[in-house]
């Protein structure tokens, strides 16, 4: 119940309840105003003697009570008339038709009344206005008659007089009223809105791990409700994104300690191997040690290769895409390794030429690139004993090529393995959302590692 | 004498790598833990850590080691290949060398860490001339006379002796020379090494000592 009222359902009924209690209440105060008005304006005056059938009877009563047709008795009448109605206005004309008395008339009365003129002026008032009550004196018509003209608005209901002397007011009134809910109405959608919006933009904030960040509720109505189920949900986003990075971490540890765990071994052959080998061997003996060493150098490749190729495989491979000067990085890439081609004899050509643009790549994989592809040379290429590294640009892409005289990889040079490598090559590139291209023929293989401008 | 501190738990690879570099002509060490490290460190040059040991591991030791004495070179010597591992490695150690290795490469690390720490004066001789390495004197063994470089040439040549054998290219020359970011095209360094070899070689147009890697950089090699 508590959480009931805390809601912004109830707290729209509540401004619905109370625009309908001011409406009831406006014409409430409506009606106790126009009370007070009618007391205003009929003043002393009791509900009868507003009364137009009363006023009548009360007319012909008077008229048939006057003994005679003085002009003393007829203008205390009238006088008396006059005190209780202020707007009336009479007339007396005698039986001759001529008007003997008048008091208040508006407009101008013939002074002789000829009996069509009567007839026309019964007509004319019949239903009309001024209310008039024609009446004989003393309930006999030689002696005249005497007429009463009251104003009909007298009779109107007191709220038709009301609104028209107070009109404006009460419009306004209502106005306001009307106005006060509507601002009322549109201050409390103005605040959902308001929270909506700031709802929307805390949730697009992002945290350093690129997670939403929790929003501070302070209400707990159903926006609040909707932030704590925000918060709640960043919280499990946040714990599965950690038990990812332990399961990632966990992962690259094991495959990192089997590593490890082979190499170890490796390492033991190796260094046996080179015991033997400082031992005064037959030429034999000499070959059977250097193909250990070779196969001990293969091994080690092989493993490095398949660790890689499973982390990469997985995506577990850390990446961190930094801008470098991809020109720069080969050449210093070429410096470690130009003294191995030199041992081998190659002819290495370097043409580099700076390109305008840096790349956006991880270091460590794109040297991991450049690796794998001179290893491949110096291991299938070996016959060409020729390594040419350039680079290339247009409008549409920069290059570095790798070009070698080998006898290209489908006519390989009987040393396997060639195969992982290339698939790690691919990987890091499309990875790093570079292109690469490999030409291999009988002449020899190029390799052109790109980014499209 | 070299003393060479090495840290390493398995026995076959410790026995023969021992062996090895006391046949080079170091004294070498060998411990099998960290346990006991600290009562050595005032003896040795160097330090060579393999990374899984029982106990603390060769990250924490070589750590500990810099804490103590930082001007001991350190060298990573691990199976522990990832480049997780290399990168925590190096940002402490020296240098990093994986398993397996060759010995032959594993003493030339072993130079070049002395080198740059000065730990040895050793006589380089470069064609016709000979370099102290720890104070970097030139004697023109021809000319029998001492070979004067001002600032600037006495620097460059010193970053070559501390990265022998190795290819430098321009900017890493420039900026580990001159401290500055190198801007293409700059002629500074190419002016630099001419006045350097027209001190030092025989004929400058053909150097010998310091060889240019057309395309790369430059290197001066024993």
């Amino acid at each position: 119940m508590k959480r009931f009222f805390r809601s912004l359902q109830a707290k729209y009924m509540a401004i619905i309840l109370v625009a309908l209690f001011l409406f009831q209440a406006a014409y409430l105060l409506v009606a106790m105003l126009v009370m007070g008005l009618q007391e205003d304006i009929s003043g002393e005056k009791n509900k009868n003697e507003s009364d137009p059938n009363h006023i009548e009877e009360k007319w012909h009563a008077d008229a048939a009570e006057l003994e005679n047709s003085s002009s003393e008795t007829i203008q205390r009448l009238f006088s008396k008339w006059k005190n209780d109605y202020p707007d009336a206005s009479m007339f007396w004309v005698d039986e001759k038709g001529n008007v003997l008395e008048q008091l208040d008339v508006k407009g101008d009365l013939p002074a002789n009344w000829t009996p069509a003129f009567t007839a026309k002026f019964i007509k004319e008032r019949y239903g009309g206005d001024p209310f008039t009550v024609i009446s004989f004196i003393g309930g006999d018509e030689k002696n005249g008659f005497i007429v009463l003209e009251i104003p009909r608005n007298l009779f109107l209901p007191p709220i038709v007089e009301v609104t028209e002397k107070y009109g404006l007011l009460l419009g306004a009134g209502l106005l306001l009223i009307i106005s006060l809910f509507i601002i009322v109405s549109f201050l409390f959608f103005r605040g959902i809105r308001k929270r909506l919006l700031h709802l929307q933009e805390a949730m697009e904030r992002r945290d350093m791990d690129n997670l939403p960040i929790g929003i501070d509720v302070k209400k707990n109505d159903e926006i609040g409700q909707l932030e704590q189920t925000f918060n709640e949900m960043i919280i499990e986003l946040k714990e599965s994104k950690q038990r990812e990075q332990e399961e990632e971490q966990l992962r690259r540890e094991l495959i990192a300690n089997l590593s490890h765990d082979l190499r170890t071994p490796l390492t033991k052959i190796n260094a046996q191997t080179y015991s033997i080998a400082k031992e005064n061997l037959s030429p034999e003996g000499k070959q059977a040690v250097k193909a250990l060493e070779t196969s001990i150098v293969n091994i080690d490749r092989l493993i490095e290769n398949l660790m890689s190729y499973t982390l990469l495989m997985a995506s577990k491979h850390k990446q961190e895409l930094i801008e470098l000067d991809a020109v720069r990085f080969v050449r210093e890439s070429m410096a470690s390794w130009y003294p191995v081609f030199e041992k081998e004899s190659f002819e290495v050509i370097i043409e580099l030429e700076p390109f305008e643009e840096k790349w956006q790549a991880d270091p460590v994989w794109l040297s991991r690139i450049f690796d794998n592809i001179l290893q491949n040379v110096l291991r299938h290429a070996k016959d060409g004993l020729y390594l040419e590294v350039a680079t290339e640009s247009t409008y549409e892409y920069d290059e570095i090529i790798f070009i070698d005289h080998g006898k290209g990889l489908n006519n390989s040079s009987g040393e396997k393995g060639a195969g992982i490598g290339l698939s790690i090559i691919d990987l890091m590139v499309k990875g790093m959302k570079l292109d690469w291209e490999m030409e291999s023929g009988v002449d020899g293989t190029a390799i052109r590692i790109r980014r499209i401008k | 004498m070299v003393r060479i501190l090495y840290i390493e738990d398995e026995g076959d690879i410790g026995s023969w790598l021992k062996n090895d570099l006391g046949e080079r002509g170091y004294e070498v060490i060998w411990l099998q833990s960290g346990e006991g490290m600290e009562n050595y460190l005032s003896d040795a040059d160097i330090a060579i850590l393999d990374v899984m040991l029982p106990g603390l591991d060769g990250f924490s030791l070589g750590k500990r080691i810099k804490k103590v004495k930082n001007d001991m070179p350190v060298l990573m010597l691990s199976a522990r290949t990832a480049v997780e591992d290399k990168l925590e490695g190096l940002s402490f150690a020296d240098d990093y060398l994986t398993k397996p290795f060759q010995p032959d490469e594993l003493a030339a690390r072993i130079e070049v860490l002395l080198r740059r720490f000065q730990k040895n004066d050793q006589v380089l001789e470069l064609h016709h001339i000979q370099v102290h390495t720890k104070d970097l004197r030139i004697i023109d063994r021809e000319a029998d006379g001492e070979i004067q470089l001002t600032g600037k040439q006495y620097q460059l040549f010193q970053y070559f002796i501390r990265h022998l054998n190795q290819i430098l290219t321009k900017e890493q020359l420039y900026e580990g020379v001159w401290g500055e970011q190198y801007m293409e095209g700059d002629k500074t360094l190419m002016v630099h090494i001419r006045y350097l070899r027209e001190k030092l070689e025989r004929n400058p147009s053909r150097p010998e000592i310091i060889e240019t890697i057309r395309g790369i950089g430059y290197r001066v090699k024993i």
